[in-house]
């Protein structure tokens, strides 16, 4: 049995892990990341979208040239489909509203990436190895097994994703909670970049974002995303597990049942799927955090951790990761640097609890309750739409707006309803 | 050739990459499935791996699996046994 020893194994070579591992190494510590998949990103899926800020403040400054980037989001859209119609809200800026920004990217090809910036700072990827299992003596985790082999570690990073096969097996995370896990699934097709430039209103490397509620979910909680690549979008469904039993909807048709809907039918014509994929999604806020990402001699990392916001105008998944990865190298280090106690690793939680991505979560942890409410996906797609007919027709006289909303709701919602979630809305966004 | 009408699961999966394991890296306990009236998994998988047969039993196939989880978390009696295929092995992203 081999046996090779390092001051930190990550498993995973996802955003967390990978950015873990590029700051241990240009800090000079000896790094190895185990990623299953056959080449780094090849396991990784993801809408579409990267919000830059963490790049800017902690990456090369060039990064920004050599990156893998598609397209900076500079339209963000929401539109709400119903049968035969779609209302839509368009927010277009002609530079970043902020200091940082957002851009489109294929995580297969930025994760590379990122495995490149690694590998320029002398740590070492070993792809097609999976983790069987944690090395563990006396509580502490001292490194794992993978095929037989055995590696040490001071610290062992686990950055597994959603599916913690790994920390589950040992008892240190129950599996994702049914009511608060989605699936994802998602279309590539490829359209050409002037042909996309055309459709969505774009030039010199903008993007469009495009979030989609309405009936195409079948009364299940989910949503719809469009992404502008470079020369591809991306459009795919997600949908709430919970809900799957009790809903007509079937998982495997729902991103066709998107695609050929009207409104979004027209803006890919002439395309060509190119790839289908899936992966899940949490979807519980703060609710889905481990109480203790850390204990003896390992850290836990990015969505493993529970770390997802899901605002329903934007999900943030790939900077949250990358954060939590950034803050497991600083807390490894100084923790290698004052000995390696493999309890030291209780920094990394101090080190969170005052992240900014534990704060973006905290700030929005009344969300998933409002989000879990049915009337958001059931009820107000059509009313919007209805209520926009309304007005919109000319039939013999128009209906004023109050009037046409009136005559939509009717039946379905009561004004008292209404207004409560739009209260509720207020307070959690 | 453009993908205007609807594909079906079997064509979408066709472009996908895959490295098929010898053996399956999911097992289910079909015995379980019997007593499941709703059998959940069927709706749920991404791929259409799960189906049901004409005597109304569950069949599984692993492979064209996108290793998502989902049956893993739906199941309702725990007939699924889940895990990842061996290291470089199963489906292989290129737009992931």
């Amino acid at each position: 049995m081999a046996e090779e020893r390092f001051d930190v194994v990550v498993v995973g070579g996802g955003p967390a892990g990978l950015s873990a591992a590029y700051f241990l190494s240009k800090a000079g510590f000896s790094v190895a990341v185990l990623e299953r998949g056959g080449r780094l990103g090849s396991k990784n899926m993801f809408g579409g979208r990267i919000y830059s800020h963490v790049f800017d403040k902690y990456f090369p400054s060039g990064w920004r040239n050599e990156a893998p980037v598609e397209r900076w989001v500079r339209r963000e859209r929401f539109s709400l489909l119903c049968k035969g119609q779609a209302v839509s809200m368009e927010y277009w800026a002609s530079r970043s509203p902020g200091k940082y920004d957002s851009f489109t990217a294929f995580l297969t090809r930025f994760l590379e990436w990122m495995g490149s910036l690694v590998e320029s700072e002398g740590g070492l990827i070993a792809t097609g190895v999976k983790v069987d299992k944690l090395k563990i003596s006396e509580g502490k985790v001292i490194g794992v097994e993978a095929g037989g082999d055995e590696l040490e570690a001071g610290y062992v990073l686990i950055a597994e994703g959603i599916n913690t096969i790994l920390l589950e097996q040992h008892g240190l995370r129950p599996r994702p909670r049914l009511e608060s896990t989605a699936i994802g699934v998602k279309e590539v097709i490829r359209l050409g970049e002037n042909t996309i430039n055309k459709r969505f209103n774009l030039s010199g490397g903008e993007g469009v974002a495009q979030l989609f509620l309405g009936d195409f979910l079948k009364n299940a909680r989910g949503g719809g995303f469009l992404y502008t690549m470079k020369d591809y979008v991306t459009l795919g469904v997600v949908v709430r597990l919970g809900d799957i039993g009790s809903s007509e909807i079937s998982v495997r048709d729902v991103a066709e049942d998107l695609r050929l809907h009207p409104f979004i039918k027209s803006m890919l014509e002439g395309g060509v799927m190119v790839e289908y994929s899936a992966h899940l999604v949490r979807e519980g806020g703060t609710r889905d955090l481990m109480d203790k990402p850390y204990g003896p001699g390992y850290m836990v990392l990015g969505d493993a951790a529970g770390y997802l916001l899901n605002t329903g105008f934007s999900i943030r998944g790939v900077d949250l990761a990358v954060e939590t990865g950034r803050l497991a190298a600083e807390a490894a280090a100084k923790c290698l640097e004052k000995g390696g106690e493999p309890t030291c690793t209780s920094l990394y939680g101090e080190m969170l609890r005052r992240s900014i991505a534990r704060r973006v979560l905290e700030k929005y942890k009344m969300l998933p309750e409002f989000m879990n409410n049915y009337r958001l996906y059931a009820i107000y797609p059509q009313l919007a739409c209805s209520t926009l007919a309304g007005i919109y027709t000319t039939d013999e006289e128009p209906l004023k707006l109050w009037e046409s909303l009136s005559r939509a709701r009717k039946g379905k919602i009561s004004l008292i309803s209404m207004l409560m979630d739009l209260l509720r809305g207020v307070r959690a966004l | 050739m453009s993908s205007s009408g609807k594909l079906s699961v079997e064509e979408r999966l066709a472009l996908d990459k895959f490295e098929i394991y010898s053996k399956p890296h999911i097992i289910v306990d079909k015995d379980k499935c019997l007593k499941c009236p709703e059998k959940p998994c069927v709706k749920a998988c991404p791929a259409g791996l799960y189906t049901v047969d004409e005597e109304g039993r569950l069949q599984f196939n692993y492979e064209g699996c996108l290793e998502c989880g989902a049956c893993r978390l739906i199941c309702p009696y725990n007939a699924v046994k889940w895990s990842y295929p061996p290291g470089g092995f199963g489906v292989h992203y290129q737009f992931g």
